[in-house]
C-alpha cells in the first residue's frame, strides 16, 4: 500500500490514474524545461555578477579621476563652486531611460542614458575664472555617471535576475521533490488499489463460480437420480417387452 | 516575470546622496533635478559630518520611495551609516549604487551587492 | 618725494609684508612636499610655515581642512596687518577684501533667491571678505529687501549702483550679477590707484596699473572663452568687460565681437604676453580640439591657459616685491600666498588621490 508520503486525494480509478499518468509526465516535462532555463539563467546571472565586479572596480577608477578633475577646478577657481552649483540645479540635463531586455523569457531592465539638450545650469559658472575646468569637469563627470548608469543597469539585472533564478530554482525544485513523488505516489497508490480491486474480484468471481459449480453439480446429480429412476422405470417396462420379441439370446449371423 | 512597464518607465532621474565634492561633480554633470514648485524637490542631499543619520534615513527612504527616480547613487562612507537599511534594500527599482568618494576610496567588502554576490557564490 | 615719508606711516606694515614673503615656500619646499606619501606628511614638511595653525588638524586631515587652516593663516597675517594700517594703505587693503566680499555677495544673494536659511551660508564666505554688515544681509527674506534695505549699506553699494535693479538680480544669472560686480570693482580700484592724492604717481599706481590692467585683461579673455556655446549674448557680454587694461579699447572691442577662440586669439595678438599664452597653449591653432588641452585629464604638457594666467600673476607679484615704498606689495604678497594654497592643496590632493604624475603642477616662483 502506498501510506508512506503525500498522495493526491483522488478516487483510485482508471480513469484517474490516466490523468496521473498525463500529469506526471507533464511535470518531467516542465521539471526538464525549468531546469534547462534556470541553467541558462544562471550562465547569463553569473556573467553579470562577472561584469558586476568588474564594473565596480573599474567605477572606483573612473571616480577617482572625476574627483581629481574637481580638484582642478577648485584649484582654478580658487573657491569652492558647490553651493553654487546645488543652488543652480534646476532640471536634469543627464537622464536615464528604462528599457527591457529579453534572456530566455525574463525581461531584464536596462538603463540608457541620454543627455538632454539645451538646458545648461551651469554654462555660466566659473564665467570669470576656470570655466574651461569647469567644462572639463562637466563632462569627465558625464563620462563617469555614464558608467555608473551602466553598471546600475547591471546591478537591477542582478537583483531582476537574482529574483528570477530563485523563483525558477523553487519551481523546479518543487516539481522534483514535490509535485513529481506526489504524482508517483498517486500512481503507485492507484495502481495498487486498483490490484487490490482486481484480486479481489478474482475471489469473488472464484467464489461465485465454485459456488456456481457446486449447484451445478448438485444439479448433476440431481438429474441423475431422476434419471436412474426413469431408467428403472423404463427398464421394468422393456422388461416386459423382450419376449415379445425373442430374438434377445440370438447370435448374430456372420458370413 | 517581467517587471510590469507602469514600474519603471517614468524613472529618468538620478539621485545622490554624498558629500559635497561628489554631489557637486555628479550635479556639473546635470544629474540634479528640483520639481516644479510649490513642494520643490531636490534630488540630492549633501552629507557632512553634522548631518545626522536620521535626515540621511529621511532621504533614502524619500529617493526609494520616489516614482521617478532610477538610480539612487551614495557615496559608501555614507551607506556604511545605515548599512542596515542599505543591505535591506533588495527593490530592483530604483536600483542603489554605492560609489566612493574623493576622501574614501572604493571597498568591494562592504558593497551590499557585491555581498550578496560573493554570498551567493558561497566565496 | 614719496620715498621720503613713506616709512613714516607704511614702512612697519611694509617691513611685516615683506617678512611674510620671504616666509613663502620656495621651490625647495614644494620639491620636498612632492616627496610626500600621505596627508601627514605634508602636514610635517608645512611645520615651519604653518606650525601654529595645522596642529588642530585631526591626523591625516581632508584636503579641504588642509587648505582651511592654511587660509586661517592668511586671514589673520592679513588681519593684523589690517590692523596697523593708516590712511592711504588701510584704504588699499580694504579695496583688495571688496574681490572677496563680491563672492560672499554673490554666495548670498544665491541663498536668498532660493530662500535658504543664509545663517548656514557665513561660514562659507570667504574670511577676507567678511564685512561688518555681513550677516545683517542674512535678515533679508526676499531679493527687494536684500537689495533696497541691505545691500545699500555694504561697501559693495556703489557697485550696484547703476549697473543692477534688484529685478536684475532676481533674472540674471549669478554670474552675471558676479562679474558685473568684479568689473565696476576692477574699474573703481583702478581709478582709486590712479586718482587718490597719495598714490597717485608713486610706484604704487605704477605697479597697481599694471597688476590691475592684467586682471581685466584676464577676465575679459576668460569670459569670452567661457561665454562661447552658452545664453551669454554679445552684448551682455561686452558690458562684463572692464573698461582698462591692455586690450582696452581695440582688443576688448575684438573680443566683444569673437564667436570662437580663433577670434579670441586674433583680438589679443596686439599683446604679445597674451599671444605666447596663446601660442603656448596651442589655443592658436584653429584646430586645437577645444578650449585647454587638458580634457580628459591634462594633456602631455599640462598646462592651460588658466595656468600660464596663474603663472604670469605670481611672476607680475614677484617683481613687485622689487619695488619699494608701494602698497602694492601688500596686494602681491596676498596674491602669491594665494598661490601658495592652491598650491599646497593641489600636492595634497594629488597626494590623497594617488594621482602623483600631475604633482608637478603647481606654480612655484621663488
Amino acid at each position: 500500500m502506498s501510506g508512506s508520503g503525500a498522495r493526491e486525494a483522488v478516487f483510485p480509478t482508471r480513469q484517474s490514474l490516466g490523468l496521473m499518468k498525463s500529469k506526471l509526465k507533464g511535470a518531467q516535462t516542465g521539471h526538464d524545461l525549468l531546469k534547462r532555463k534556470s541553467e541558462a539563467l544562471t550562465k547569463r546571472f553569473r556573467e553579470i555578477t562577472r561584469r558586476i565586479d568588474e564594473a565596480k572596480r573599474k567605477m572606483g577608477r573612473v571616480m577617482q579621476v572625476a574627483a581629481f578633475s574637481l580638484a582642478e577646478v577648485t584649484y582654478a577657481v580658487g573657491g569652492d563652486i558647490g553651493y553654487q552649483v546645488q543652488e543652480s540645479a534646476k532640471s536634469a540635463r543627464f537622464r536615464v531611460r528604462t528599457t527591457q531586455e529579453n534572456v530566455s523569457g525574463v525581461f531584464l531592465p536596462a538603463f540608457e542614458s541620454y543627455q538632454t539638450e539645451g538646458n545648461n545650469d551651469f554654462s555660466l559658472t566659473g564665467l570669470g575664472k576656470g570655466g574651461q575646468q569647469v567644462q572639463r569637469c562637466r563632462e569627465t563627470y558625464a563620462r563617469a555617471v555614464e558608467a555608473l548608469v551602466e553598471l546600475a543597469s547591471l546591478q537591477t539585472a542582478f537583483v531582476t535576475l537574482d529574483e528570477v533564478i530563485k523563483v525558477v530554482n523553487r519551481r523546479v525544485n518543487a516539481i522534483e521533490h514535490v509535485i513529481i513523488p506526489r504524482t508517483e505516489n498517486t500512481i503507485k497508490y492507484i495502481n495498487s488499489e486498483l490490484d487490490e480491486l482486481d484480486r479481489e474480484e478474482f475471489y469473488r468471481l472464484k467464489k461465485v463460480s465454485g459456488k456456481k459449480e457446486r449447484d451445478a453439480h448438485a444439479a448433476e446429480l440431481e438429474r441423475a437420480e431422476d434419471k436412474d429412476a426413469a431408467m428403472r422405470k423404463e427398464k421394468a417396462s422393456e422388461a416386459e417387452r423382450h419376449d415379445m420379441l425373442g430374438e434377445e439370446g440370438n447370435e448374430d449371423v456372420i458370413f | 516575470m517581467a517587471v510590469p512597464p507602469s514600474q519603471y518607465k517614468d524613472r529618468e532621474f538620478i539621485a545622490v546622496i554624498g558629500d559635497e565634492d561628489s554631489v557637486t561633480g555628479l550635479l556639473l554633470a546635470g544629474i540634479g533635478h528640483v520639481t516644479q514648485p510649490p513642494d520643490s524637490q531636490k534630488n540630492f542631499l549633501v552629507v557632512d559630518a553634522k548631518t545626522d543619520t536620521a535626515a540621511i534615513e529621511e532621504a533614502f527612504e524619500r529617493f526609494t520611495e520616489r516614482k521617478d527616480i532610477a538610480i539612487v547613487l551614495i557615496n559608501q562612507h555614507i551607506a556604511e551609516r545605515i548599512r542596515f537599511r542599505v543591505d535591506n534594500y533588495t527593490a530592483a527599482f530604483p536600483s542603489l549604487l554605492e560609489i566612493p568618494s574623493k576622501d574614501h576610496p572604493y571597498d568591494p567588502e562592504k558593497d551590499s551587492v557585491l555581498r550578496r554576490v560573493r554570498r551567493l557564490f558561497g566565496e | 618725494m614719496e620715498g621720503l615719508f613713506y616709512n613714516v606711516s607704511n614702512g612697519y606694515v611694509e617691513g611685516i609684508v615683506r617678512g611674510y614673503r620671504n616666509a613663502l615656500l620656495t621651490g625647495q619646499s614644494y620639491n620636498n612636499l612632492t616627496q610626500c606619501e600621505t596627508i601627514d606628511d605634508i602636514k610635517l614638511q608645512l611645520g615651519p610655515a604653518y606650525g601654529d595653525f595645522l596642529a588642530a588638524l585631526p591626523p591625516n586631515p581632508s584636503t579641504s581642512a588642509l587648505a582651511n587652516k592654511t587660509t586661517d593663516k592668511l586671514v589673520s597675517e592679513f588681519r593684523y596687518l589690517q590692523a596697523n594700517a593708516t590712511g592711504s594703505l588701510a584704504k588699499f587693503m580694504e579695496y583688495l577684501t571688496y574681490g572677496y566680499m563680491i563672492d560672499n555677495v554673490a554666495l548670498l544673494i544665491t541663498g536668498t533667491l532660493h530662500e535658504r536659511d543664509t545663517r548656514e551660508l557665513l561660514e562659507r564666505c570667504h574670511p577676507l571678505g567678511w564685512f561688518e554688515t555681513m550677516p545683517v544681509l542674512c535678515v533679508a527674506t526676499n531679493i527687494e529687501e536684500l537689495y533696497n534695505s541691505v545691500l545699500i549699506e555694504t561697501p559693495l553699494a556703489p557697485y550696484f549702483k547703476g549697473s543692477l535693479s534688484h529685478q536684475d538680480l532676481d533674472e540674471l544669472n549669478i554670474e552675471i550679477i558676479r562679474n558685473t560686480l568684479y568689473k565696476n570693482y576692477l574699474e573703481d580700484f583702478y581709478d582709486f590707484v590712479r586718482t587718490h592724492d597719495d598714490i597717485a604717481g608713486s610706484p604704487t599706481a605704477e605697479v597697481m596699473a599694471e597688476v590691475l590692467e592684467f586682471e581685466a585683461d584676464r577676465r575679459s579673455i576668460n569670459i569670452t572663452l567661457n561665454s562661447f556655446g552658452t545664453e551669454l549674448s554679445k552684448q551682455d557680454r561686452k558690458k562684463l568687460y572692464p573698461n582698462f587694461g591692455k586690450l582696452y579699447p581695440e582688443g576688448i572691442l575684438m573680443l566683444s565681437r569673437a564667436d570662437d577662440v580663433e577670434g579670441v586669439r586674433i583680438a589679443v595678438d596686439g599683446v604679445s604676453d597674451y599671444k605666447n599664452f596663446f601660442d603656448q597653449t596651442g589655443l592658436g591653432q584653429a584646430s586645437a580640439g577645444g578650449i585647454g588641452n587638458m580634457a580628459g585629464g591634462m594633456g602631455t604638457d599640462g598646462r592651460s591657459l588658466e595656468d600660464m594666467f596663474y603663472q604670469k600673476e605670481m611672476e607680475i607679484s614677484k617683481i613687485a616685491f622689487t619695488r619699494q615704498f608701494t602698497h602694492a606689495v601688500v596686494y602681491a604678497w596676498v596674491k602669491l600666498r594665494e598661490q601658495e594654497i592652491r598650491n599646497i592643496t593641489w600636492i595634497a590632493e594629488c597626494i590623497a588621490q594617488n594621482q602623483k604624475e600631475r604633482i608637478g603642477n603647481y606654480i612655484s616662483v621663488f
